[in-house]
């Protein structure tokens, strides 16, 4: 019959060929290739499950075919006497239950290990208390504590904030390698997700819930991460990353991060804010200082954004302060660094004012376009928007090297 | 205490001394009255016929043909999410059409098509399976049908609304512009919350709420069918596999309905009384809805899924010429199975933080429902081993259901082991295990089912190639657009999600998975003209075109308007079969009906009144979340509808007339 034939030869090499051709196990967001440790004993208990289902369904199914292929009917049988009538055999069913229960005992026994194990602050920690390794001050008694993230998943973003230092960001935060961390997930507003597939599976931020989790990887390196629990009409655009940073390095993060950007023109930001409201002649007349007088002025972008150290103090909407660390925007849609977390600064340029411009396009829904007093109506000029961009960029650590670039003139 | 009086059973109202107690007659005698004096509504022209019948065989056909057609709509909507995702980065579909899209396909699908899928089989076979001349109570069943029918109008209508906004003809009086349901099929809580979601929501809420009215009307009436209307001999070890989970599936409908019919109305009453069920600022806990959600959502996966299995063990006998290897223990394996489904709820909430306890608790309970689980699978190999094996199409639908069946299963003892599941959790993994179970699993089944039974209603054959061509397409279809999911899964897409970033690499796999929705339905297509052809023009099938084994096989196709001419004796499990091959002592004995003939209720408007009255109600209310003036007293409106149906339908008498079906008009063999 040539319906079988197809069935049978065809589909399963092409099958087999598209998913040799379209899997990437590493791809960035594959749980397939877990570098923190829970990702590691997830993907190793889910490899037990494979293994044992595959088992049974070779077994299974093996003996479903072999038996539709040796009692088919074959030609020239139709007439004859029909086959013997066997109702049952208790034997060979009572078997096959116990047989069944002690396969799921394989995955059971692994699983609770597993379950307690991701429960569990890992009991073995003084590595990671902050005493034992963080040089720098922290919020009073939290030496004895391991590095406490709070983040709190919002329609359509993500923030963070490091009560024990003082810290706040937005959709993209760091975390030191090695370390244990404890995340404390918070729903907003509606119920959201926390997932970064290479270093844990998620747990949800329910609004009224104090869930919480910890994540470890030795891995440093840049992560993706993205809401899994569908949250309205931009859940698709709602990601954030993690930068898993060397000890050093995250110290060194830590410290840039407690003091205030430096703001474009001026000594400090009180300066340039006094400058700006009185003598706005004095002030240089580049990209960046209109843009920061439009952050703060006719932009209204402090009504809902904070950049600290400054009168910015807004919580509707990202933390900016350093937002020009952040490989991405617009909630990790938006990118302008590869997986290596390097910013690309004219793709950043680019990124930055194409939101602003046309974040309603972008991400239909946002709160920054579409809520009384939002975007939709501030009357921003392209150049504006071209200034904003510029300002945003300078929001960003000392160390590199400046991108004050030949973009703008 | 089974005896032929099975026929006055029909007659359950008062005794009423009506005209069509007239002297036996062979057709209906002029314009029956009810005990009200209105006039039935029976022998009038084919439109009104069809809206009145209170007969089972019509009203399964009415439940197929409404079921197929929102069959249709779903699969629209997922085509167009499959094309939405096909390219990485696309804008076919703004992000709200495609969550409304993908919130629609779920409801769609599981409420709108698979459940009365199932609805048409059990209206169709169950009384004629246990030698029943109609079910129970025949206009709660057209209440059923028709309340059904008002639910999924109720959800549907929502697009006619968004049309109408996008056209400037309607607007609301502020808060969200969404109108058609746009919050997942599950409704997660507080994204329901006005805050958060438009009348789309309100649309939802009352098309569920009175879809749960047609299912617990249903299932009430299948309990009491099964139980009491069984033919003399027809025990309940004799009860056809199809039967028992019929019975079995009735049952968990009314213990999973009431759970969300309480959640629903709690949603309501947020949104419309300013009550705080789930709002966290009130003292609420959004984590409720999910408990009661689930413990209806996880019964309602056996609720879809019992069915099919029903009919595998219908057709795979038949197509061996064995009988089901077996059978007391397929029979309490669903039943455990039933049990169990109401004991494993939170494995969809694996993610919300329940702790260690419950967390592990839930694990082991999920892990133990795959042993019922695969002692079915295991008893369909046995049932096949050592037959006569033929490959009519829903033979090889019915293999193919065991396959994928078991495909999905496997994925879902991987979501039972819960740091796993973490991962697995709102991906498309899940979407690839959910859609095995559905399509390989119910869809399939009730393919099979329709090739399977389409002889007997129609009185026709289906015939030619084109059944296996659309078996090879459907199965290749479904395997290429699911089965690629696992692996999107794993490399970590999450579900419900409009578009996707290029450098996710997630791509490939996409457009995979797209092109096979589409061949999967052309497949359908080919399903679809190959019904109506074979309705239009098949050969005749005769009574008995498969050798059956049940007691529909053993009357007339298309089934006689009063089922079986004499009241069938069973004299064992498989009853035809064994008539036909069985010892001597197996013969069906038959009851002759007596003097009065076989008494036929007359037909009756009330089910339909009462369920118009519902549409309203929900209409309106959504509508008067909208800001429209007046809709909350046509909702008060239409609940005076319902009333004043269901107190007249009480009222007016099973009316009647009889029949004397003549000899060797069919029945039971004798």
């Amino acid at each position: 019959m040539n319906v079988r034939s197809v069935v049978l030869r065809w589909i399963p090499s092409v099958l087999t060929l598209l998913l040799l051709a379209g899997c990437n196990f590493n791809a960035r967001q594959s749980y397939l290739d877990p570098k923190g440790i829970i990702a590691e004993r997830q993907f190793d208990l889910f490899m037990v499950t494979v293994w044992v289902t595959a088992g049974i369904f070779v077994a299974v199914g093996g003996a479903l075919a072999w038996t539709i292929w040796r009692y088919r009917e074959r030609r020239g049988q139709e007439g004859d006497a029909i086959p013997s009538q066997s109702h049952g055999n208790p034997v060979v069913e009572i078997g096959l239950i116990v047989v069944s229960v002690g396969l799921l005992v394989v995955i059971a026994v692994p699983t609770l290990r597993e379950i307690w194990f991701t429960h569990d602050m890992p009991k073995d920690d003084e590595v990671s208390v902050l005493a034992s390794w963080y040089e720098g001050e922290t919020a009073t008694g939290a030496e004895e504590e391991v590095l406490t993230i709070k983040a709190t998943g919002w329609q359509w973003w993500f923030a963070f904030e490091y009560p024990q230092l003082g810290i706040v960001t937005g959709n993209e935060f760091a975390i030191p390698a090695g370390k244990t961390v404890r995340v404390e997930l918070r729903g907003g507003d509606v119920i959201h997700s926390f997932w970064v597939p290479k270093i844990a599976g998620k747990v949800d931020m329910i609004p009224g819930r104090n869930n919480w989790m910890w994540i470890r990887t030795d891995e440093p390196g840049y992560y993706y991460g993205q809401c899994a629990e569908f949250c309205g009409e931009a859940h698709a655009y709602m990601q954030f990353r993690v930068q898993v940073l060397p000890e050093e390095e995250f110290e060194q993060w830590v410290a840039e991060r407690q003091r205030p950007p430096s703001p474009p023109a001026g000594e400090d930001w009180d300066e340039f804010i006094q400058l700006a409201l009185n003598e706005p002649q004095s002030l240089p007349d580049k990209p960046a200082v209109l843009g920061a007088k439009l952050f703060f002025g006719k932009g209204a972008c402090l009504q809902c954004h904070a950049i600290d150290g400054t009168i910015a103090q807004g919580l509707a909407g990202p933390n900016l302060t350093y937002v020009g660390d952040n490989g991405s925007i617009a909630a990790g849609w938006m990118e302008h660094a590869g997986m290596d977390g390097k910013i690309d600064p004219e793709q950043q340029y680019e990124n930055l004012y194409e939101w602003i411009r046309r974040s309603e396009e972008i991400k239909p829904g946002n709160k920054m376009y579409d809520v009384p007093g939002g975007l939709k109506d501030v009357d921003l000029t392209d150049e504006d928007v071209g200034h904003l961009a510029a300002f945003l960029m300078t929001l960003k650590s000392e160390d590199d090297e400046p991108r004050e670039l030949a973009l703008f003139r | 205490m089974k005896s032929e009086t099975t026929f006055q059973s029909t007659t359950m109202a008062p005794p009423v001394e009506s005209p069509v107690h007239e002297p036996p007659v062979d057709r209906p005698a002029g314009r029956p009255r009810s005990n009200i004096g209105l006039v039935r509504p029976d022998g009038r022209g084919f439109l009104v016929d069809w809206l009145t019948t209170v007969d089972h065989k019509k009203i399964g056909i009415m439940y197929f043909v409404f079921a197929m057609g929102f069959f249709l709509v779903g699969g629209i909507e997922a085509l167009l999410i499959r094309a939405q995702l096909a390219v990485a980065e696309n804008n076919l579909v703004s992000p709200q059409t495609y969550n409304q899209l993908f919130t629609m396909h779920g409801t769609t699908m599981i409420f709108l098509a698979v459940m009365p899928l199932s609805s048409a089989f059990f209206n169709l076979l169950i009384p004629l399976q246990i030698g029943a001349r109609d079910v129970a109570f025949p206009r709660l069943n057209a209440f059923s049908l028709w309340t059904f029918v008002a639910g999924a109008v109720i959800i549907n209508l929502s697009w006619f609304f968004q049309a109408a906004e996008a056209l400037g003809w309607f607007g609301v009086a502020g808060g969200h512009t969404d109108m058609v349901p746009a919050v997942g099929w599950f409704g997660y809580a507080p994204l329901t919350m006005t805050e958060y979601s438009g009348i789309g929501t309100d649309f939802w809420i009352f098309g569920l709420q009175v879809l749960g009215i047609a299912s617990i009307a249903a299932a009430l009436n299948f309990i009491v069918t099964i139980i009491n209307f069984r033919a003399p001999g027809m025990k309940m070890m004799r009860l056809p596999v199809f039967t028992w989970m019929t019975l079995i599936t009735s049952l968990l409908i009314i213990f999973a309905f009431p759970p969300i019919t309480v959640a629903l109305g709690q949603v309501m009453f947020d949104r419309f009384f300013g009550t705080s069920f789930f709002n966290v600022e009130g003292g609420g806990q959004p984590i409720l809805w999910q408990h009661l959600f689930w413990i209806f959502g996880h019964p309602e996966v056996y609720i879809l899924i019992l069915p099919a299995m029903g009919i595998i063990s219908e057709i795979l006998p038949t197509f061996s010429r064995k009988p089901l290897f077996g059978y007391s223990l397929v029979v309490f394996s669903g039943a455990v199975i039933g049990f169990l489904g109401f004991a494993v709820w939170s494995h969809h909430m694996f993610t919300t933080g329940l702790g260690k306890v419950a967390t592990a608790a839930f694990s082991l309970l999920t892990m133990a429902i795959a042993v019922p689980t695969g002692v079915k699978i295991f008893n369909w190999i046995g049932t096949l081993w050592g037959g006569r094996i033929k490959f009519s199409v829903p033979m090889v639908l019915a293999l193919g259901f065991i396959f994928m069946f078991m495909m999905g299963g496997f994925s879902g003892i991987m979501h039972s082991s819960a740091p796993a599941d973490a991962q697995q959790q709102d991906s498309y993994f899940v979407v690839a295990h959910f859609h095995y179970v559905l399509i390989g699993g119910s869809i399939l089944a009730i393919l099979a089912g329709t090739y399977f039974w389409l002889p007997k209603f129609t009185g026709r054959m289906w015939y030619g190639s084109l059944g296996y061509w659309m078996s090879g397409l459907v199965l290749v279809g479904f395997n290429l657009t699911f089965f690629p999911m696992h692996f999107l899964g794993l490399i970590g897409m999450p579900r419900r999600t409009h578009s996707y970033l290029e450098g996710t690499g997630w791509q490939p796999l996409n457009i995979v998975c797209t092109i096979g929705a589409f061949l999967l339905a052309f497949g359908i297509l080919l399903f679809l003209i190959d019904l109506i052809r074979t309705v239009r023009k098949g050969p005749p099938a005769g009574n008995d075109p498969w050798d059956g084994r049940t007691l529909e096989w053993s009357i007339p196709s298309p089934p006689p308007v009063y089922n079986f001419a004499k009241t069938p004796v069973v004299k064992a499990r498989d009853a035809l079969w064994a008539d036909k091959h069985g010892s001597s002592r197996q013969k069906l004995g038959g009851v002759e009906s007596g003097s009065h003939g076989i008494h036929m209720p007359s037909n009756s408007w009330m089910p339909l009144v009462a369920s118009a009255g519902l549409l309203l109600v929900g209409v309106s209310m959504a509508l008067k979340q909208a800001g429209v003036p007046f809709c909350g007293y046509l909702a008060i409106g239409g609940l005076v509808i319902t009333t004043v149906g269901i107190y007249l339908w009480a009222l007016e008498g099973p009316g009647g007339y009889h029949l004397h079906p003549r000899p060797n008009e069919g029945g039971a063999r004798s």
